[in-house]
């Protein structure tokens, strides 16, 4: 069965909503939740998540929301921190990961931390048993391949294209992915761009795919109420689910 | 000929200045900056890349640039003055000597199109104008707000042939501007060089940009030990990124008695919340790149910035000042709107020079420096920019009849 992870803005519009969301998501065949930290300044974001997280800046959002939040959910579905680096680093990666062991948070996506920099972190996540996604981009050499998932745990992110989130554009990543294999076991999730209509293309010779904009968009609707949202992003993913694993 | 030089506070392998610098940029980036570090490791010192360079320099920007002996000022404050007049440059600021070798460097990697960021527009304009003169696609990142302020430079970089990005996202403003510009970047990694207008961004760009200022100090010391057979007690310059107070500082650094002094966005007042004095009043984090001092919330969300002059609207700084300050190797300080707006007028009305509204905040620190320590001191201010693009701001804020 190929795997599906689902990104969502914590926070918003509220906790109780991303809570109920997860949940639903849960049901719907979502195997891990990336919930997301708002950043901002998301420059790996395009648009439709930018927007997300400066309107949950602007309603007040703070990080003591994402622990509340987790605390009530990561027991429930696997859940991976995803965020910029900066809050991170600034309320301390020290404090990052003890709320995460607490709450059984299995991890964390920062797209601006690559290899070079996330090194220094290596021990303190290992002692806490929790994993620092690897990304692997297209433009990435084989030889930038081999060093960057030499430490992989849980599964490489794979960028779908030389881009930013939530975009139209594809490339071709068969030798990228024949370059990743050749070097680990570690499952290959592929992310960015992936929606109901492209899920099907970019699941072909990977392990799962990571959804974002998609359910993002939806988020954002104005014209939907909220127990509507869940409902819809819940039919998405399992739309989503069923497309990749027919 | 200027060939830069190592210097003591070079970053090391990974751009680290201490704990500032390094490369904070999604992977897709990554292989980008490795190959422009490898490439940059072939030119630094090469006497064939930089007497291309010289010819440029020397001919098309006009340099070296004056260093003038600004009488009347020193007169009044009882001091020897000179301002190093990067204002004479070709575009009317230091920015040029950044785009010209970045442009080179661009063309030599086989780049097709170049993209910026830019607060004042200077930097734009910079770009765009090297752009035209390789040969180069240009396309300009600018705050929605920057683009209002300073309207003259928009249109003298569409003039030149860039395409204008008014970009409407945050505080409107140049650090807006430069997440659109790395968007744009990450979108188009394998055909598009980014030339970055400060000292600021992922290595190798801090190091670049400050090989390429530091010809401001080179000259500078060969004139001012041509002239006064001394070395000066201080270098001033403002800071928004850095390039240019980087530029200045760095053939001073390692001289015993010679004070560097850097200049930040005082704003409405660092007792505030708007100004852009990161190195007052922020502390360590990671923006656009690179780790160093910035100006956020206890949760680590990056603060907007405030200050007359859109070059120094900016929450973060270069990390080679953030090293340098922790070092103690440079002193910081800072200058409000209205002090650099009096200074202004002050530097137009008694030596008949305009300066930048950015180069202003230099020049206002002239009179905030204690007078037991002025006193028959001999001074180098950075005039890092003419004031032209800001008469139509300045019509708004002052009047004379
Ligand atoms: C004339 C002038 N001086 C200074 C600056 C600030 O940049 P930096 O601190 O990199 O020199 C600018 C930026 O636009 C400028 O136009």
């Amino acid at each position: 069965m190929k795997k599906l992870v689902a990104y969502i803005t914590a926070g918003f519009p509220n906790n109780s909503f991303t809570i109920d969301l997860a949940l639903a998501l849960k049901e719907s065949g979502v195997d891990s939740l990336e919930l997301g930290i708002p950043f901002s300044d998301p420059v790996a974001d395009g648009p439709i998540i930018e927007e997300a997280n400066l309107i949950a800046l602007k309603n007040g959002f703070k990080i003591e929301q994402l622990f509340e939040i987790s605390s009530q959910i990561a027991t429930q579905i696997d859940t991976l921190w995803m965020g910029y680096f900066n809050p991170f680093y600034h309320k301390g990666m020290d404090l990052f990961t003890d709320y995460a062991k607490e709450y059984g948070v299995s991890g964390f996506i920062i797209p601006d931390l690559p290899h070079e920099e996330a090194k220094v972190y290596t021990d303190l996540m290992n002692k806490k048993d929790l994993s620092l996604i690897s990304f692997v981009a297209p433009t990435d050499s084989e030889q930038r391949i081999k060093q960057v998932v030499e430490n992989s745990k849980k599964f490489i992110y794979l960028v779908a294209y030389a881009g930013i989130t939530g975009s139209g554009a594809s490339e071709d990543l068969s030798q990228t992915i024949t370059n990743i294999r050749a070097v680990t076991s570690t499952p290959v999730y592929v992310g960015f761009g992936v929606d109901e209509k492209t899920a099907k293309e970019k699941a072909v010779g990977v392990d799962g795919v990571i959804v974002g904009s998609a359910f993002v968009k939806i988020l954002l609707d104005n014209s939907l109420s909220n127990n509507e949202k869940i409902k819809k992003i819940s039919n998405l993913a399992k739309v989503i689910k069923d497309t990749i694993n027919s | 000929m200027y060939i830069p030089k190592a210097s003591k506070f070079d970053p090391d392998s990974n751009g680290h200045f201490g704990k500032f610098g390094g490369r904070y940029v999604p992977e897709t980036l990554m292989p980008v900056l490795l190959e422009l570090d490898e490439y940059y490791k072939t030119i630094r010192f090469d006497e064939d890349f930089w007497s291309e360079v010289d010819t440029y320099l020397k001919d098309y920007v006009g340099r070296p640039s004056a260093l003038y002996y600004a009488k009347n000022i020193s007169d009044e404050l009882g001091a020897k003055i000179y301002f190093k007049r990067e204002d004479l440059n070709h575009t009317g600021a230091h920015k040029v000597n950044n785009t010209i070798v970045q442009g080179l460097i661009a063309k030599k990697m086989g780049k097709k199109r170049v993209i910026a960021e830019t607060g004042a527009g200077q930097h734009g304009v910079a770009t765009a104008t090297i752009a035209a003169l390789l040969g180069l696609e240009c396309e300009v990142f600018m705050g929605e707000k920057d683009v209002e302020r300073q309207e003259l430079n928009v249109f003298r970089m569409k003039l030149l042939g860039a395409k204008v990005h008014s970009v409407k996202s945050g505080s409107r403003t140049l650090k807006d501007a430069m997440n659109e510009a790395i968007r744009y970047w990450v979108t188009n990694a394998r055909d598009t060089f980014y030339i970055i207008g400060t000292v600021a961004g992922p290595h190798p760009y801090p190091m670049m940009v400050r090989d390429f200022q530091a010809i401001i100090g080179y000259e500078a010391k060969a004139q001012i030990l041509a002239k006064e057979n001394r070395l000066p007690d201080y270098v001033i310059a403002c800071i928004g990124g850095g390039s240019n107070a980087i530029g200045a500082f760095s053939h001073f650094l390692e001289d015993e008695g010679v004070t560097c002094i850097g200049i930040e966005a005082g704003g409405l007042g660092v007792e505030t919340d708007k100004h852009g004095a990161s190195l007052e009043k922020g502390s360590p984090g990671v923006l656009h790149g690179q780790m160093s001092y910035l100006l956020q919330d206890d949760d680590g969300q990056i603060l907007e910035a405030h200050s007359i002059s859109a070059g120094l609207d900016y929450p973060g700084i270069g990390p080679e000042h953030a090293y340098l300050k922790e070092l103690k190797e440079a002193q910081y300080e800072n200058i409000t709107d209205q002090e650099a707006l009096d200074a202004f007028v002050w530097l137009s009305q008694t030596e008949g020079l305009i300066p930048a509204f950015e180069s202003a905040h230099a020049v206002a620190y002239l009179k905030k420096i204690p007078k037991e320590k002025i006193k028959n001191s001999l001074i180098i201010v950075n005039l890092s920019g003419r004031g032209d693009k800001d008469m139509i701001q300045a019509k708004d804020l002052l009047s004379f009849d």
